[in-house]
């Protein structure tokens, strides 16, 4: 019996490898790196989310934020507007509940008057019918006046929520602007700071140190360049005291002029930061 | 650069010889599965083979009948494998030989060199592609490494040309690279340990075929004496 059934097994293995098996092999093998590709893509969309998250804040943007004074100084300005925008809102408010607590006091003052006159009335009732007549008149006109100035302070308190709301917009786009001018200004800097480095690699490269330098001497130029990268002119600002030395460190810049990379900045980038440059020369790597 | 790793964007902006390594990696890996499967499949099914028809031989059947049984089977179409095609080829040689009543020592010589052909004929159906898993298993990891020390390379060329280098400029590079030796080794590991299972099958499967066709012939050479 038993060797009857492992025959029918046999069979319907047989049956499995007609071909050798090679249709079924190439479906499974597919399938398998399909899923293996489906998974990835899977995992992929499913962190992709956290990755953004933590790759955001790079450490260079916050050392510029801190260094720029000038972006420093126009957060502080808007930070003050802010905080006194802050506290003229404080102070609108506290003068609406201001007003708000006075109509009130009108309205009670009003409600107890308006009592007391009833009791006179209801005492008057007897004496005189003209008089009462005219005073519920009177009473009616107030109630009136005092419909208007209800509907009237109701109006007042949504033009005050209006302007609040356009004060926020306003806010919320001028935070907006300021973030795409943080923005530019890095993309500057980084332009700034590569072209700085190409300028200080060439003239370091072209400068050879007389005999004569020694570690702690330091000479300050200040050159000036055209927007093409050609160089005007060259001044000593500060001497090491050694002519050699200073002479050394013009010649330098001399040979390394132009600074054909400057060609590819942005005017305005090159009119703020490279149009005058200084540059300080100083062997801090000589033995003696 | 705030869209994190993907492997799939990684491959798509991969230099081209890099992306033509992962291609052939791909692939080696999609053929050694096919291959991985497909022996799975014929393995499995000459190990069961071996099992049922050793049960049936030994059931104590007569081998006359057995031998008609497979033949009912081939006319069913229905695949005869492993130990049986042995049986099959020494039977048919045995029954042959002695209808033309030669010298008993030539039928059982002629019946045994007949199984011997059966069993040279199974095995190397047994065998056939293993070597290219093998291949696989160990080629791989070199041409994944290979996609590797390119992508570097070309990392490398790339920081020379730009001024200031940068960890940004670095990272993606090598990561691409480093992809290339991982997907070397997904194939490669796959491959090499179906190899050394498979071997060890193969082993398993022929050395019963060699007990059985040694046994079998024991038996015709007490038969042929003992008339």
């Amino acid at each position: 019996m038993s060797s009857e059934s492992l025959f029918v097994m046999n069979n319907a293995l047989n049956n499995l490898i007609i071909y050798n098996g090679y249709p079924f092999s190439v479906v499974v093998a597919l399938t398998f790196h399909t899923l293996i590709f489906v998974i990835i893509i899977y995992l992929q969309s499913a962190t992709d989310a956290d990755t953004m998250e933590l790759v955001q804040p790079t450490i260079i943007k916050a050392l510029f934020i801190d260094e720029n004074p000038q972006v420093v100084n126009r957060q502080n300005l808007e930070r003050q507007r802010i905080e006194q925008q802050r506290q003229r809102d404080l102070e609108q408010e506290r003068q609406r509940q201001a007003e708000a607590e006075r109509v009130e006091q009108e309205r009670q003052q009003q409600e107890a008057e308006r009592q007391r006159r009833e009791e006179e009335q209801r005492q008057a009732a007897l004496r005189e019918r003209e008089e009462l007549e005219r005073q519920q008149a009177q009473q009616r006109r107030r109630e009136q006046e005092q419909r208007e100035e209800e509907l009237q302070r109701q109006a007042e308190r949504a033009e005050q929520e209006r302007l609040r709301q356009r004060e926020f917009e306003r806010q919320q786009a001028q935070a907006a602007a300021e973030a795409a001018a943080a923005e530019a200004a890095r993309n500057e800097f980084e332009l700034v700071q590569s072209a700085t480095g190409l300028i200080q690699q060439v003239v370091q490269e072209n400068w050879s140190r007389p005999p004569s330098a020694r570690n702690g001497m330091r000479t300050v130029l200040q050159i000036r360049m055209l927007p093409t990268g050609e160089l005007l002119d060259v001044t000593i600002t500060q001497s090491s005291g050694d002519p050699a030395f200073d002479r050394s460190a013009e010649t330098a810049v001399y040979r390394a002029a132009p600074f054909s990379e400057l060609q590819s900045l942005p005017i305005s980038v090159f009119n703020s930061n490279f149009r005058s440059l200084s540059l300080i020369f100083e062997p801090d790597d000589l033995l003696n | 650069m705030s869209e994190g790793f993907n492997p799939i964007e990684l491959m798509l902006n991969a230099s081209p010889p890099v992306q033509l390594v992962f291609l052939i990696l791909i692939i080696t890996s999609v053929v050694s599965w096919i291959i991985i499967v497909q022996r799975w499949l014929v393995l499995s099914a000459a190990r069961k083979g071996v099992f049922s028809f050793e049960q049936r031989f030994w059931s104590g059947m007569d081998l006359g009948q057995l031998y008609k049984e497979g033949t009912q089977m081939q006319q069913d179409n229905l695949q005869i494998v492993g130990m049986e095609n042995i049986f099959r080829a020494g039977f048919k040689e045995f029954m042959r030989l002695r209808q033309q009543a030669v010298d008993k020592e030539a039928v059982m010589e002629g019946a045994q060199r007949a199984m011997r052909v059966a069993y040279s004929r199974e095995e190397e159906k047994l065998e056939k592609h293993l070597p290219i898993l093998a291949t696989i298993g160990s080629v791989s990891v070199y041409v994944g490494l290979f996609g590797t020390v390119i992508g570097i390379m070309n990392t490398f060329l790339a920081i020379a040309s730009q001024a200031q280098a940068s960890i940004l400029v670095l990272a993606p590079g090598i990561a691409e690279a480093l992809l290339a030796t991982a997907i070397g080794l997904f194939a490669a590991i796959p491959a090499v340990v179906a190899y050394n299972r498979y071997s060890a099958t193969l082993d398993h499967v022929t050395s019963s075929y060699i007990t059985f066709s040694d046994e079998f012939s024991s038996i015709l050479h007490r038969q042929i004496h003992s008339t």
